[in-house]
């Protein structure tokens, strides 16, 4: 064969594997979608007609709006309070002076890399020991913290696309270090701290093991209702509920590869580059 | 350029000098990052260090039976029967113990020989039928009571059981035990099965890094060259599975791969097969899924250090006459050996704490650690033993997550650099 | 403290990494008003210097004095020194008017002076019409005039200027020097200069401090240090000259000695003010401009025979490589209407030049 032709085939066989890689990657979740329109409650084709129905039970129903509520709770609390020590602690690695940093980054990413069920065992423990299991707080403190590596991470990477000579300026021209923080490194960063937020959000969002381990009746996730739905039996409501989190991931992506794109010096994180790398 | 102070004296004088003047700038570094220092120290490494003190905390002996567990723990516990006093003791605080105090010693001491436990409540119930008699006496009383009670075996694991912190859990979570001379040796063979278990996990662990790597690294290679509308597409199809919640995942690959599900469907009407194949609930539902999780963990690494490859390497390559495999191979494979390693290992340390996703879709049999240790903390409530195999497992990502500080850089594995 | 110096340095010291020292023991007088430049390569210590000085970085050891007030552990915001930086540092997210208020909203005016403010340097700067720009949407030379009136805006005594034109090209650059040279004349504010091209330091400044590995190997004016260098490395740092090695007999007398060459020629040389008689082992410095060619140099003191190894023709001058024997060379510079003839490569010529125009160094 001449080495033309070979090339020829090299690539079609390239783009063939990459078709299929995208089908396997976005098959299932494509296929599921219908189900949860369909009328019936069995989960296989042809469906027997279209309806409502499941995401009437998912929305219109007590136990998975409570549940919904709840998610909505910790996670707005938690990545608030993350979002703020991730982003204090990545500045201080951007002023290049912290004794040891890698190691200390090392200590700080450890929620990231511990096994989640390793966590959950310990807080428990911590907070039996406290006597906050079965409370909101708890499972906010849990997933602060799980959370907040995501941010730190995130704002790190965009603070290394940051001029921090700015900051030199800003102080030559009488703003105090808090005073720059706030009127120059903060706005500059914005899209970065907000993309890190994002993070922190679907990561507390889509926890179950830790919340497995802490939460009480009054305070069940949607994650966890989701679980222990599949655990017993599934029905076509998991399947609304799992378009609607669908419907909820693709959106935040758009945001964060619209947030990344707006200020491309100041790109946060290896997943925000690449998205916005793509993107162009 | 800058020179060197001489060594001695002045040398000692700069740096306590020099240390001084930046003192102040490093001070608010430290205050900035000190919130979550302090956060991450109570709220997470706390949390660890107390799954390692229950690993070895032992307190239901001393609490129930405080006199007898002294006693115990001054006999020699050679050959035969502790002396005549201990069983005295044990008598009197038998009866005396509160019931929820005698429950957990007779739990914690039914890991030690099973059926301690209805040795114990049963003696529990009928030992107000004995009469208060000489220490001599009592012995007699409790082995009419049961004869086990005049077994040695039972009372060397209660001094076993004695001391305030135990080997037994984590000893247990490796397959091995401690005999009544106290000597470690391996469990009985019909009870050996936590070593099983983590060689499981670190196999399934391995598996599924090595099916991600020969499938992300083509794949990250296609991405990082593609252009224009089909590497948006791949960049979508990576991006948007890891944006989306796990158990949606999950639930669309039970959907898609039960028995009744799409595929056995789809493959029936096609007529490729006639009995529905078994996709799920089984390794291979296991592999199927697990690589669908953790292939954007292996790709975006792989994607970030390609990206960085200039094209023109493999052009230079090829334009000093190489064959494009020996370009690939001595030019480009090379490369991307930072982006192998930070996504291996990535993938390799999520995979093997991995918890739900294999109890929704794996048989009982393809179960990791992960399993056990949540199955001893919410079902069977053995705090200790959940702790120990928690240490285990905890060893085995500590060991590799330093493995890839070393070899990769925390930065690299954090996607900074 | 000397009368009229703004700014001292008295002994000061520093250090990277608590080993090697990239300032020794820096003595500098800032005098009131004046344009004073720090020129030296990189890694000679006059970033470093002026970074103390607008208190990004800590002295290690010793004081730095405003006005006679020890600064050195006062934090940059409270020092009122306006920076001119490299790269300009601009804040990006905000206008060239935001840019420009921000000092002023720092100092707490009011909107009505911030207003007026930050009207008049624009007109200064003159980029009316640009205020409501941002900066990416600015040309190199419009970035470097917003970040030179942000630099004195709120009216500072001494302005500090880190290689400002850099990142500019020739020409443009020439035309900063001139506006940045009037700006200075009409505000009077002392300003404190940091570059590493000679050209623009002698063009600009009042005086040169020249940084040599963490220590000033001279301070004075653009003259002084062209007609009078205090070292082999002044003398070769600033403008092109020829410096030959050489021995000294050991006698002296009226200022001068008698120097011999590699090639055995003998040759009298001015000895530097303040100096002791030259060791052995000296060296030669003849600017290339003051050296006479040809029938000129007849009439002068010191005269060599040479042959000319190279000629480059370069519009209003000649430059002329001329081996001199014993291995050494000299470079002649002349107006293009000075040289007798136009030289040819090979030809043999007679170089000369006046004894104080030769300066020794040991």
């Amino acid at each position: 064969m001449q080495y033309r032709h070979q090339i020829a085939l090299a690539r079609t066989l390239r783009h063939l594997f990459g078709a299929a890689m995208v089908l396997f990657l976005l098959a299932p979740l494509a296929a599921v979608v219908p189900l949860s329109f369909s009328a019936g409650s069995f989960l296989s084709y042809p469906l027997p007609g279209l309806s409502l129905r499941w995401y009437e039970t998912v929305f219109l129903d007590g136990p998975w709006l409570a549940t919904l509520k709840n998610s909505l709770i910790v996670g707005t609390v938690a990545t608030i309070a993350a979002t703020v020590l991730g982003t204090l602690a990545a500045y201080a690695f951007a002023r290049r002076d912290l004794p040891m940093p890698t190691a200390v980054l090392g200590f700080l990413i450890a929620p990231m890399i511990v096994p989640p069920v390793i966590s959950g065992l310990g807080m428990y423990f911590l907070l039996a020991w406290l006597g906050l299991t079965s409370t909101m707080a708890g499972v906010i403190v849990a997933h602060t913290v799980l959370a907040a590596p995501f941010v730190l991470i995130t704002v790190t990477a965009t603070l290394q696309g940051f001029d921090m000579s700015l900051l030199r300026a800003a102080a030559s021209l009488g703003a105090s270090p808090t005073k720059a923080f706030l009127t120059i490194v903060v706005p500059v960063i914005t899209p970065g701290i907000v993309a890190g937020a994002l993070f922190a959000f679907m990561t507390s969002f889509d926890e179950v093991v830790v919340t497995l381990f802490l939460a009480g009746p009054a305070q069940r996730t949607l994650p966890l209702k989701m679980f222990e739905g599949l655990r017993d039996n599934i029905e076509p409501s998991i399947l609304a509920m799992a378009t609607f989190l669908m419907v909820i991931a693709a959106m935040t992506l758009i945001v964060s590869v619209v947030l990344m794109k707006k200020n491309t010096r100041n790109l946060g994180g290896r997943l925000g580059r690449a998205m916005a790398e793509t993107g162009e | 350029m800058a020179v060197a102070v001489a060594h001695g004296a002045e040398a000692a004088e700069l740096r306590r000098a020099w240390h001084r003047s930046g003192q102040r700038r490093r001070l608010v570094s430290l205050l900035l990052v000190a919130p979550l220092f302090l956060y991450v120290l109570l709220a997470f490494m706390l949390p660890i260090g107390l799954v390692l003190y229950r690993a070895f905390e032992n307190p239901e002996l001393i609490e129930a039976f405080p006199e007898t567990a002294s006693a115990l723990s001054g006999w020699d516990g050679g050959e035969g029967l502790p002396p005549d006093p201990v069983f005295a003791t044990f008598a009197r605080e038998l009866a005396d113990a509160p019931k929820r105090a005698t429950a957990e010693a007779a739990r914690r001491l039914n890991y030690e020989i099973s059926g301690f436990r209805t040795l114990i409540s049963s003696s529990a119930r009928k030992i107000d039928s004995i009469e208060p008699a000489e220490p001599s006496a009592m012995r007699a009383a409790l082995v009419a009571l049961d004869e086990r009670w005049g077994e040695p075996a039972y009372w060397h694991a209660m001094k076993r059981a004695t001391p305030s912190y135990t080997p037994y859990y984590i000893l247990a979570a490796l397959d091995l035990r401690q005999d009544d001379r106290g000597d470690v040796v391996l469990a009985p063979e019909d009870q050996r099965t936590y070593v099983d278990i983590l060689l499981r996990t670190l196999r399934i662990a391995a598996v599924v890094t090595l099916i991600c790597l020969l499938l992300g690294f083509p794949l990250a290679n296609l991405m990082a060259t593609a252009s224009g509308p089909f590497a948006v597409i791949l960049m979508i199809a990576v991006m948007l599975p890891f944006w989306t919640s796990l158990l949606a995942r999950t639930s669309a690959w039970i959907v898609l791969l039960q028995k009744e599900g799409l595929v056995n469907s789809l493959l029936a009407r096609l007529g490729l097969i006639h009995a529905p194949l078994e996709l799920i609930f089984n390794t291979t539902g296991l592999y199927i899924v697990m690589v669908h999780m953790m292939l954007p963990f292996m790709v975006l690494p792989l994607y970030a250090t390609m990206k960085g490859i200039p094209p023109h390497f493999m052009k230079a390559s090829a334009s000093l006459g190489a064959h494009p495999l020996r370009g690939f191979l001595h030019v480009y494979l090379p490369m991307t050996l930072p982006g192998v390693g930070a996504g291996a290992l990535l993938t390799f340390i999520v995979t093997v704490g991995y918890y739900i996703t294999p109890s929704l879709v794996a048989s009982a049999g393809d179960q990791m650690v992960g399993y056990f240790i949540a199955f001893f903390a919410n079902t069977t409530i053995n705090w200790g033993m959940a702790s120990a195999l928690g240490m285990v497992l905890l060893a085995c990502v500590v060991v590799l997550y330093l493995l890839a500080a070393r070899m990769v850089g925390i930065r690299q594995l954090a996607g900074l650099k | 403290m000397t009368r009229g110096n703004i700014v001292e340095f008295a002994g000061v010291q520093k250090s990277y990494d608590g080993r090697h020292l990239v300032i020794h023991d820096l003595d500098l007088g800032v005098r009131h008003g004046e344009f004073l430049t720090l020129l030296g390569a990189s890694g000679s210590g006059k970033t470093t210097t002026l970074m103390m000085l607008a208190g990004f970085e800590t002295p290690t050891r010793g004081h730095i004095l405003m006005k006679g007030v020890p600064i050195e552990h006062l934090p940059p915001h409270r020092r009122g020194i306006g920076v001119v930086f490299q790269n300009y540092a601009l804040f990006p997210h905000m206008s060239v008017a935001q840019n420009l208020a921000y000092p002023l909203k720092m100092r707490g005016d009011d909107r009505a002076t911030i207003a007026a403010r930050v009207e008049k340097f624009v007109h200064m700067v003159r980029l009316e019409g640009m205020e409501h720009r941002r900066p990416s949407e600015l040309s190199g030379g419009q970035q470097q005039r917003v970040a030179l009136a942000r630099a004195l805006v709120f009216e500072p005594d001494l302005v500090l200027m880190d290689e400002p034109l850099g990142a500019l090209d020739k020409a443009l650059r020439e035309h900063m020097q001139d506006e940045i040279r009037q700006i200075h004349r009409e505000l009077g504010v002392t300003v404190v200069y940091v570059t590493h091209d000679q050209s623009e330091a002698l063009a600009m400044s009042d005086r040169i401090a020249i940084f040599q590995d963490g220590r000033i190997a001279q301070i004075a004016a653009p003259e002084e240090l062209y007609e009078r260098p205090a070292s082999t490395f002044v003398a070769g740092f600033i403008g092109e000259n020829n410096l030959l090695a050489g021995r000294a007999d050991g006698s002296a007398a009226d200022g001068r000695c008698r120097i011999t060459l590699a090639s055995g020629a003998e040759a009298m040389a001015a000895l530097p003010h303040n100096r002791a008689l030259p060791t052995a082992q000296v060296t030669l410095a003849v600017r290339p401009e003051r050296l006479a060619i040809g029938r000129p140099a007849e009439l002068l003191a010191n005269r060599l025979r040479g042959r000319i190894t190279d000629v480059t023709y370069l519009g209003d001058h000649l430059r002329a490589q001329v081996d001199i024997g014993g291995g050494q060379r000299m470079i002649v510079r002349k107006p293009v209407d000075q040289f007798p003839e136009r030289p040819a490569i090979g030809a043999e010529i007679l170089v000369g030049w006046r004894e104080e125009d030769g300066l020794v160094f040991s």
